[in-house]
């Protein structure tokens, strides 16, 4: 194979592209600021960004089919909300069971949205609003104007608090899983069936309701077990949190080049691209940039790599017809 | 051709007093109705008097109403519009505060605000191939970005000097002053949409962007001028927000996107386009607030109220596919 196939082989595939501009980041950062690869710095960005990582996965699914889900921080904070409460009223303090409840939740929430979209036939974006406002208004009814503090979480807090393992092995497990997942298994390419041509994927016997369905309770599930992961790292439970931060999450996928018609998108990318806005928020103050404007900063890259993806492939299209034209 | 009524809840003919109360406008109205009898049910204070001096601080993100249910019928949508409201907001505080006049005040509001429409437009019209979502995303992001390096560490302003504010919170008789222009621009948009070859193009647009393309509608400049109008009108909202808060801070209009939305579509007006009308959506507003200043009152768990909006907004999307299967199950039989 020669150099030039190399190079053409990056540059038509997102995620390696993605990973060249993770290194240049990387490296630009670590000569304007040498400590920025420790070990301790790493393990803070990966803890700090632990949900978006987490919740990343399950947009990938619903992006794949074609749809976006907007609810999913109510949903956490429905979770987060009950698992602290749980706690706080001294029910129970099994930290696995805890899990397994947040979870549980999560994925009763996922399943609502996906059958309203599936069957009630419903734009995804409607829906999941719907639901953002019932959860997240659940979270404050059940919480009562109370939270849940540090003291009411100990035990569970041990879990996910600074320098244990637990969120990382979460972490680990669901990128292993859903790039097995995603790549080899019927489950996971049906995804990318319905959301590439919704009827040819019918045509060829796949169900495409309970497709879409399943892609929504994947992303509740995750959402659920972010609540109580939430809960652990921030030993605290309030109804308002991760308010807004959904839209982290949709820019994550974006800029890992999960295309929002579906059909388009992987583990991988959706990997980096969390990356990508987790690195330079954490870089911009090493470097000299006030932290203020990191808001601004992410804004801006969003806008480029999405503006940067519809120039090269005009360009492409351009190619192809000229070659098409000999 | 694009259908009158948002939502569509029964299959009786287009005219005549029946369609009229069964289409999804007469039940808004009834609705409305309903949650008067529920406000006086639940809360002794509910009376018109003190609805109307309560309404204010919930007209403001109404103005912007107009503008959303425009992009709607195109097809789009804009996330955009608090982040707007954030920036024309502070930047109207800064120039208060600077000493410029109250008339340059508004001016700088409703320029800010019609300055970040115009970006959101142009970015749409040159990025035809991504849905308005991401690119609203992105703006969203940085126009909220540019406030807070504006507002810097402190992450606050207030205005100094609300002499001209206070005028605009003023009262004509027994109605705020703000309720008289939400109904001015009511009645100029509904001319626009509806008595316009501008408003009727929006419909056509929506209904099928390429037939519109060949019909010899200019499509991408009716999106930049709606896009511009929507901007113009959160700040709009901006100037009206600071009439009763007098200051603005990083949070301000955080989530009104999403009130907007989801009043528009609660009116009937459909996210795919080409459908609804401002009729519907400008009842759907006032359910809302209503039903606000009746919990409100009450104190009751003003979150509850996120709950309720959620609900009705879900059940009132599903109508139309529960009314067709019901449709669908007594042709069978």
């Amino acid at each position: 194979m020669n150099k030039k196939s190399f190079w053409k082989k990056i540059t038509d595939s997102r995620d390696a592209s993605l990973v060249l501009v993770l290194i240049v980041l990387l490296a630009v950062i670590e000569i304007l600021s040498p400590s920025f690869l420790s070990f301790n710095n790493v393990r803070q960005i990966f803890l700090n960004n632990a949900l978006t990582l987490l919740m990343a996965l399950g947009m990938l699914c619903v992006m794949l089919t074609g749809g976006i889900d907007i609810s999913i921080t109510s949903i956490l904070a429905f979770a987060g909300m009950t698992v602290g409460l749980l706690q706080k009223y001294d029910v129970l303090h099994n930290t696995l069971l805890l899990f397994v409840i947040g979870a549980a939740i999560g994925l009763c929430c996922g399943m609502l949205n996906g059958i309203v979209i599936a069957k009630g036939k419903v734009a995804p974006i409607i829906c999941t609003m719907g639901f953002m406002y019932i959860w997240r208004g659940m979270a404050y009814v059940i919480s009562n104007n109370a939270w849940a503090s540090g003291k009411d979480v100990s035990g569970f807090s041990d879990f996910g608090k600074d320098g244990a393992a637990g969120p990382y092995l979460i972490l680990l497990a669901a990128y292993i899983l859903f790039f097995i997942v995603m790549r080899w298994t019927r489950f996971g390419r049906r995804f990318y069936a319905v959301g590439s041509n919704k009827e040819a994927a019918r045509i060829s016997g796949i169900n495409v309701a309970r497709t879409i369905a399943a892609a929504y309770a994947v992303m509740g599930l995750l959402a659920g077990i972010s609540g109580a992961l939430s809960v652990s790292i921030y030993a605290s439970a309030q109804p308002n949190m991760q308010y807004g931060k959904e839209m982290d999450v949709i820019a994550a996928c974006v800029i890992g080049g999960i295309s929002m018609n579906g059909g388009r998108g992987s583990v991988a990318g959706t990997f980096l691209g969390a990356m990508i806005i987790a690195i330079i928020a954490k870089a911009l103050p090493l470097v000299g940039i006030d932290a203020i404007t990191q808001n601004l900063v992410k804004g801006i890259i969003i806008l480029a790599v999405v503006s940067l993806n519809v120039f090269t492939q005009r360009a492409i299209n351009r190619q192809n017809l000229g070659r098409r034209e000999i | 051709m694009a259908g009158k009524s948002g939502r569509a809840i029964s299959a009786a003919p287009k005219d005549g007093l029946r369609s009229r109360i069964l289409s999804w406008e007469g039940a808004l109205v009834l609705i409305f109705l309903a949650v008067q009898i529920f406000g006086v049910s639940i809360s002794p204070n509910y009376n018109f008097t003190n609805v109307l001096r309560e309404m204010p601080k919930y007209l403001a993100e109404i103005f912007m109403l107009f503008g959303m249910a425009c992009i709607l019928i195109l097809g789009d949508i804009d996330i955009s519009v608090g982040s707007i409201v954030c920036l024309s907001a502070t930047m109207a505080c800064f120039a208060g505060n600077a000493g410029a006049p109250f008339p340059v005040v508004v001016l700088v509001c409703l320029g800010i605000g019609l300055l970040c429409g115009m970006v959101n437009g142009f970015l749409a019209i040159k990025l035809q191939e991504l849905p308005t979502m991401i690119i609203t995303l992105g703006t969203q992001i940085i126009f909220r970005g540019i406030a807070e390096v504006t507002l810097k560490s402190g992450g606050s302003v207030s205005m100094e000097d609300v002499a001209g504010l206070m005028q605009m919170g003023k009262k004509l008789g027994p109605f705020p002053l703000s309720l008289f222009f939400v109904v001015l621009t009511a009645v100029i948009f509904s001319v626009l949409l509806n008595r316009t070859v501008f408003g009727r193009e929006l419909y056509a647009v929506g209904a099928n962007k390429t037939a519109a393309y060949y019909a010899g509608i200019e499509v991408q400049k009716d999106r930049f001028i709606c896009y511009s109008l929507l901007g113009g009108l959160a700040g709009v909202c901006g100037i009206f927000l600071l009439a009763s808060l007098y200051g603005a801070n990083t949070t301000t209009g955080s989530g009104f996107e999403m009130e907007v939305i989801a009043m528009c579509v609660f009116g009937g007006i459909a996210t795919t386009g080409g459908k609804g009308n401002l009729t519907g959506a400008f009842i759907a507003a006032f359910v809302i607030v209503c039903i606000r200043i009746a919990l409100g009152q009450r104190n009751i768990n003003t979150q509850l109220i996120l709950v309720i909006i959620g609900a009705m907004l879900i059940i009132s999307v599903l109508l139309p596919t529960i009314s067709n299967g019901l449709r669908a199950k007594k042709q069978k039989r």
